[in-house]
């Protein structure tokens, strides 16, 4: 059985006394396009840094590939993508010269970066202002930017930190395209979002992380299944309380799921009625 | 009470609150920044900075204080220019050279909120006048004050007067030219003709060796004759009105001191004027970015651009040669910063300094304005060196995402690095051939070798406090490009050591009557620092590794 793309045993990570991630047991298949959610501060963007080399872990085990990330890191680094919390971007070059950049610190000769650097910035549809210093792109062009840089490489799994948060429909639709384009081809996509409509639509299995510990990770069937049996062992008025029920016949959303997984969200109308 | 209301019809209502917001601000980031060992020890190492200014303030203050004094008691008023001249140029021209000391608000910050015009101004003047060469220029008039009043104390509070008029035109002017030097270093085109205008002038200088010659033959002027030749000159400008308004108070000429005092005022509301202009450009959100319009641009798109090729150095290493290399030269405040040692040999060949007989010392030995000029473009480089991922911002966690060693990365940005002291000493060559005279070949060996024993001591460093006190520093605008205090500390250590190691070598080669001497001996210790810089630059990975939570946190924050 091959391995798998992305195995996490134990993976353990605490700031002094808070544990932002506890043992945390990931498994990601080959080829799978995998949503990584949880409510802000749940541990999210510390798993993906952890996972990427950005940060150690405190305990556990991460094997990427079936490379040990720790014992490997420049061998995993080789087959890896990221776009990061932050983009890793520098601001002061322009986006052919930051992808010419990135392309050759992943080992690519002069010649393919270069040709590369030149059809990512055509597809991200970023080639018309080619003088342009990165700090003057918007958001949406960083983001692009950011993803274009993470995959000049052609790397085997691509990790994602909120790809979609600031960016338009027609970037946003740019971007979609060429993350179906990898995973038709063989990649493995890890991404966390707080889209879930995007996530819903487009990964095929998930995980939910809550308060640093996992809480659910399945296919978004097993997941549906799991919650709407917990539902049926509770009483129904507990269940609705987080989020309405669907009707009968349809479907559990993904954002339903969530919500019953990590707990229902707030009612704000007897609170902060300075708002008006 | 007073200033209160005076206060409150000045400004709107709220800038009290918001004044006070950006001080306590300021100050909780002060205590928050205590929790680590990390801003204990930045703490500790403003404390040292800040007493040996203190000490350099107060000695000034007690020197130009008697000094004054002196002047005064003796009659000799007319001298008093020369101390407030003193004063004015250290104002001035020390936070154009030591940017490492000099904070510079970052505006952006401020403009989010609902600030009016007025606290707007007053924030970016106070922000900017909390810096050494304020401090000091403000100890050192007090001094001045205080010898006049003890001389006469008639004069004490026409003194104070002007002296303090004089202080707010320094402290104005400096801010003024922060902001325009700033506004012209921004873009491209205003960079370009800033160079040419500074060349032009370094060029001209190729016309004072025949007309020092023609003086050479003639008996010299001495300092006392080329003061009054330049006293009609320097009394028209700020210095010299505020020495001249107290020396007609001193000699009872009250009319004319009052009219000189008058135009010291005018000088400070012109160079008012000259900053509301910039900073009111700010308040309103001017954006002096670089890029070009849409239209044409679309050809240049075409085709593809492979990245340099340097000396067949493996590509990881070429491509953040690169990228270093071009980061500086779309800098430039760092430019600015960079042609500073040819600036400063300008000034001492052109200052009044230069010209006498007791004169600029370099003109007299100028065989030391090579070795002068190389260690100041060594210093300066330290800038860069002991802050290397400063500029990278969140660009850090690439480094970190690819798959090459930190060694690498370091090696890249320490042969950029090197490659930009190389161009510096080759300039500050040609400078010192244009306006001195060529140095001669002992001396220049000495000197290469000098640089090839200091330059890897710094750089072994400059790697460690790179590492071990990052700070996030923006190359696109003056002024803030600082280092941690911690860093600043450390290296003033180092550069120290290593010029009094170098004074030495070079007293040890006089001694035996020459200099050939200086360069082997330069050889070998230049061969245990790249020992120990190889040394480092093997730990550097381990290193950065252990910390890069610290460096990404330090160097992505906001």
């Amino acid at each position: 059985m091959d391995a798998p793309a992305i195995a996490t045993e134990g993976l353990t990570r605490r700031f002094g006394e808070l544990v932002a991630v506890e043992e945390v047991n990931l498994r990601v298949a080959a080829g799978q396009f995998f949503g990584f959610l949880g409510p802000n501060g749940a541990g999210k963007s510390t798993t993906i840094r952890m996972l990427t080399g950005l940060l150690a872990p405190t305990a556990g085990r991460i094997q990427i590939l079936g490379l040990d990330l720790i014992a490997k890191p420049v061998e995993v680094k080789r087959q890896i993508g990221v776009v990061p919390e932050g983009m890793a971007l520098f601001g002061r070059l322009t986006g052919s010269e930051y992808l010419n950049f990135v392309g050759r610190m992943y080992g690519l000769d002069r010649e393919t970066a270069a040709k590369r650097t030149a059809e990512l910035l055509e597809f991200m549809q970023l080639a018309d202002e080619p003088k342009k210093l990165v700090t003057d792109y918007s958001h949406g062009m960083q983001k692009k930017l950011a993803l274009a840089a993470a995959v000049i490489h052609g790397p085997k799994i691509l990790f994602l930190d909120e790809p979609f948060e600031g960016v338009d429909a027609v970037a946003s639709g740019t971007l979609k395209a060429m993350l179906q384009r990898m995973i038709a081809r063989g990649a493995t996509i890890f991404l966390t979002s707080h889209v879930l409509e995007i996530v819903e639509r487009l990964c095929s299995h998930v995980a939910i992380i809550h308060r640093g510990r996992l809480v659910a990770q399945g296919s978004l069937e097993e997941l549906r299944a799991g919650v709407e049996a917990q539902a049926a062992a509770v009483l129904p008025a507990a269940a609705m309380a987080d989020g309405p029920a669907p009707f009968p016949g349809e479907k559990l959303t993904l954002e339903q799921i969530f919500l019953r997984t990590v707990g229902g969200a707030r009612v704000a109308d007897q609170e902060l009625s300075w708002l008006g | 009470m007073a200033w209160l209301s005076f206060t409150t019809a000045v400004f709107p209502p709220d800038a009290h609150g918001q004044f006070a917001a950006v001080a306590r601000v300021r100050w909780r980031l002060f205590v928050n920044s205590l929790r680590t060992s990390r801003g204990r020890l930045e703490l500790f190492s403003r404390i040292i900075i800040g007493l040996a200014f203190a000490l350099g303030g107060l000695g000034g203050a007690f020197g130009l204080g008697a000094a004054a004094w002196d002047l005064v008691s003796e009659g000799s008023v007319e001298w008093l220019g020369l101390l407030l001249w003193g004063v004015f140029l250290f104002w001035q021209l020390f936070p154009l050279m030591s940017t490492a000391f000099t904070e510079n608000l970052d505006s952006s910050n401020l403009l989010r909120f609902p600030l009016s015009y007025r606290s707007y101004f007053l924030i970016r003047l106070a922000y900017g006048s909390f810096d050494p060469a304020t401090a000091l220029g403000s100890l050192w008039l007090l001094g001045i004050m205080l010898g006049i009043g003890i001389a006469d104390p008639d004069l004490f509070f026409w003194a104070a007067l002007v002296l303090l008029t004089f202080a707010i035109c320094n402290m104005l002017l400096a801010r003024m030219i922060f902001v325009w030097i700033e506004r012209w270093l921004a873009q491209r085109r205003t960079r370009e003709i800033l160079g040419i205008l500074f060349f032009v002038l370094l060029i001209s200088f190729q016309l004072i060796g025949p007309l020092t010659n023609r003086y050479g033959e003639k008996p010299r002027p001495g300092v006392m004759h080329v003061a009054r030749e330049l006293s009609p000159a320097q009394r028209v400008l700020p210095p010299g009105l505020a020495a001249e308004a107290i020396a007609q108070a001193v000699r009872h000429q009250f009319s004319p001191g009052l009219g000189f005092f008058v135009l010291l005022c005018v000088y400070g509301l012109a160079i008012l004027w000259l900053l509301n202009l910039r900073l009111r450009a700010q308040y309103h959100g001017e954006n002096l970015g670089e890029a070009p319009g849409r239209a044409g641009s679309r050809k240049a798109g075409q085709g593809y651009r492979v990245g340099w090729n340097v000396l067949g150095l493996p590509g990881p290493i070429a491509a953040v040669f690169e990228k270093e290399l071009r980061y500086l030269s779309r800098s430039g405040p760092m430019f600015f910063t960079l042609i500073m040692p040819v600036f400063a040999l300008l000034i001492l060949r052109l200052g009044p300094a230069g010209s006498g007989r007791s004169g600029s010392f370099l003109v007299h030995a100028p065989n030391l304005a090579f070795p002068m000029g190389a260690v100041y473009a060594l210093l300066l480089l330290t800038n860069l060196v002991y802050n290397n991922f400063g500029a990278d911002g969140f660009g850090l966690q690439l480094f970190f995402a690819s798959p090459v060693t930190f060694r690498k990365i370091v090696l890249g940005k320490n042969l950029a690095h090197m490659a930009v002291l190389a161009l510096e000493t080759v300039l500050v060559w040609l400078a010192v051939c244009v306006m001195y005279r060529p140095p001669s070949i002992d001396i220049t060996l000495a000197t290469l070798a000098g640089i090839l024993f200091a330059a890897p001591a710094n750089l072994a460093a400059g790697n460690l406090f790179s590492i071990c006190s990052p700070k996030k520093v923006d190359y696109g605008t003056f002024g803030r490009q600082r280092a941690s205090h911690t860093t600043v500390l450390a290296s003033l250590g180092i550069q120290i050591g290593i010029v009094g190691l170098s004074a030495l070598v070079l007293l040890i080669s006089r001694l035996y009557g020459s200099f050939w001497l200086a360069a082997p001996i330069f050889l070998g210790l230049a061969a245990l620092t790249l020992g120990g810089y190889v040394l480092v630059l093997n730990r550097v990975n381990r290193m950065a590794l252990s910390r890069r939570e610290t460096l990404i946190t330090e160097l992505g924050c906001a």
